[in-house]
């Protein structure tokens, strides 16, 4: 039972599913395995940045599909490049039923995030006595101790999931969060 | 329909959030509209802000905003927004009339000039004054008291929450110190997506419900002053949570809106003594027992009806999180060291007198308890012999409007702008050198 979750882990951070499951003869293999997903935290920090990042959109990801309608039957501008959109866009290039209209938008050129646009305009290269978007940010904490929250209920967690990182506090919201959330946000 | 006044000032307050626009010297705005266009699941295109706000079904609305995290990225969608409040909501004509533009700290060039191009280009306004949204609100509290400490000293340190971020900007005479501004990179929009987030974990989907979600925030989300008592009381069962309460989602049959199943069990933390309450450890335990067969109960219930979620502990983590970023696993300081490295980076002199001048003004200030929760925390941070004093704004989302409708009635005002003449002489770039941004 453990060997198997560990192997799910290492097979999690490596971006592959349920194919690589081995059997306990190699579990030092996977055990390494696990140990390099582990100090290497990509996935985690990725998915720590694709949440926070998920808080400034302003429609649910799951909306690709209301996206897609929105191209094909009504008479406006294209709106902002984010994950979802580029993925409808996508879409809306494979469905067969491209009205003119769509074809005017993909012509027309998307607005850019705000990110791109900070981007170019290359604030680094300002000299530091100037103020600046970059420089007004506020900066780390000087504190670096967080408090932990459970993923699953909210309150004070004091247990950590082997495999993905997140917060939970009793078996009970351990056993919801296996089922729900571990490790399914990673795109 | 247009006005004959040929010398209005229109003052808008572009928000990310919200618009909020009216005439120079008024009290208030004449409108305050979300500035985004939506297109609800019931309607076939997408409405304008105003129509979106009288649309009786705001269910699974899809959204666009011409902003992205507080700037504008898109121009031509302002662009319809704007052209549609100044002809049939203001009923103003841009070529006899000036425009006084709140905008953001900061605002990149490559957007103030797309800003400029829209206002005189498209939009064909006579002048154009761009204002920002710190000295607006010094010069609406300094005129309101004109005695108190704020306007003798000149100075200020305005704290504004808004929809995407927040600011702590000292501003003296009038005018924002820049370089000793400091931004915490969430608002209103980053909270009101994190209560959804939760939600739809834990209860019901609703990640396509932001203006109930925005709804249910603003009427039932609180700061904890003291988040380890609060979450010990989040824990209990039956009446002693004073935290619970149950929010009805619209049907679209009896009624198109969503409300608070019991108004009396949402204040019932109101009842909560400051720090006087004891809690006795020894029950905890006990206490999480309890709650487990209570949950399972309580989502039988739930799953009956299928239309409402109950709040408990979210209540107060959402808007918790401005105040300690780092929990949610960001890399930024909270509200509190935001000021106080605000007031850091001005002249020591200035130190006791910003401590003395702190504005709040920003929708997500509206929390209850935020000023209290906020001065708590600065007390601690602040060295002992400066005064902390927060002052909350009559109208925290209205206050920078105000601000601006008192700047545009000034005498002097038409002469502080650019002209439509000059920006076709000069260009975006210099005339934006007379604001000092």
């Amino acid at each position: 039972m453990e060997h198997e979750e560990m192997s799910g882990g290492g097979g999690g951070g490596g971006g592959g599913g349920g194919s690589l499951r081995r059997t306990s003869g190699r579990n030092r293999k996977v055990a390494s395995k696990m140990v390099a997903a582990l100090a290497s935290t990509d996935n985690r920090t990725q998915a720590a940045l694709a949440r926070l990042e998920a808080l400034e959109n302003d429609n649910a990801a799951a909306e690709a599909a209301i996206e897609v309608n929105y191209i094909e039957d009504d008479d406006d501008s294209f709106d902002d490049e984010e994950d979802d959109q580029v993925y409808a866009k996508r879409q809306s290039k494979n469905t067969k039923r491209k009205t003119r209209q769509a074809k005017a938008l993909d012509a027309k050129k998307a607005p850019r995030t705000f990110m791109e646009l900070l981007h170019e305009a290359n604030l680094e290269a300002l000299p530091p006595h100037i103020p600046s978007y970059l420089r007004a940010a506020v900066g780390p904490p000087s504190s670096t101790s967080r408090r932990h929250f459970c993923a699953v209920c909210g309150f004070t967690a004091t247990y950590t999931c082997v495999r993905c990182g997140m917060r939970f506090c009793s078996c009970r919201c351990q056993v919801i969060h296996n089922d729900t959330r571990c490790q399914k946000f990673v795109a | 329909m247009l006005s004959n006044n040929s010398n209005s000032v229109v003052v808008l307050d572009n928000g990310a959030g919200y618009i909020k626009a009216g005439i120079g010297g008024d009290r208030d705005p004449k409108i305050v509209v979300p500035n985004c266009i939506g297109k609800p699941s019931s309607s076939k295109k997408f409405l304008l802000p105003d129509q979106l706000q009288s649309h009786d079904d705001l269910t699974s609305v899809s959204i666009r905003r011409p902003f992205d995290r507080g700037y504008l990225i898109n121009p031509d969608l302002q662009k319809e927004i704007w052209s549609h409040l100044f002809k049939s909501l203001l009923h103003i004509n841009p070529n006899n009339s000036s425009l006084l533009l709140v905008e953001p700290l900061f605002n990149l060039s490559s957007i103030q000039r797309s800003i400029d191009e829209l206002v005189f280009e498209d939009l064909g306004f006579r002048s154009l004054f761009v204002a920002d949204s710190p000295s607006l609100v010094h010069l609406y509290e300094a005129s309101r008291r004109p005695d108190g400490l704020i306007s003798r000293a000149q100075c200020s340190l305005i704290v504004d929450c808004g929809f995407s971020f927040t600011h702590a900007a000292p501003v003296l005479q009038n005018f924002t110190i820049n370089h000793g501004v400091k931004r915490l990179d969430l608002g209103g929009k980053a909270l009101t997506n994190y209560l959804k987030e939760l939600v739809s974990y834990r209860s019901i989907n609703v990640m396509d419900e932001t203006f109930l979600i925005d709804e249910v925030k603003e009427k039932l989300c609180f700061v904890s002053l003291d988040v380890d008592r609060d979450l010990q009381i989040a824990r209990k069962t039956g009446k002693d949570n004073l935290f619970k309460c149950m929010y009805v989602l619209p049907d679209g049959i009896t009624h198109t809106k969503g409300f608070i199943k019991d108004p009396n069990e949402a204040q019932r933390y109101h009842s909560l003594q400051d720090y006087s309450s004891t809690l006795l450890p020894g029950t905890n335990e006990e206490v999480g027992q309890l709650e487990i067969s209570e949950k399972t109960e309580d989502r039988k219930k739930i799953d009956l009806t299928k239309n409402e979620f109950h709040l408990t502990n979210e209540r107060f983590l959402v808007p918790e999180m401005l105040f300690r970023p780092a929990d949610l696993g960001m890399n930024q300081a909270g509200l509190a060291e935001c000021i106080v490295r605000a007031v850091n980076s001005c002249h020591p002199h200035l130190h006791p007198v910003l401590y003395e001048s702190i504005i709040l003004t920003g929708g997500s200030t509206l929390f209850p308890r935020f000023a209290e929760r906020l001065k708590r925390e600065l007390r601690s941070l602040v060295p002992d012999d400066y005064q902390v004093k927060i002052t909350t704004q009559e109208d925290p989302i209205l206050g920078v409007w105000r601000g601006g409708s008192l700047l545009a009635s000034s005498p002097d005002f038409e002469s502080m702008c650019v002209t439509k003449s000059e920006y076709e002489e000069l260009g975006s770039a210099r005339c934006r050198r007379r604001f000092f941004h």
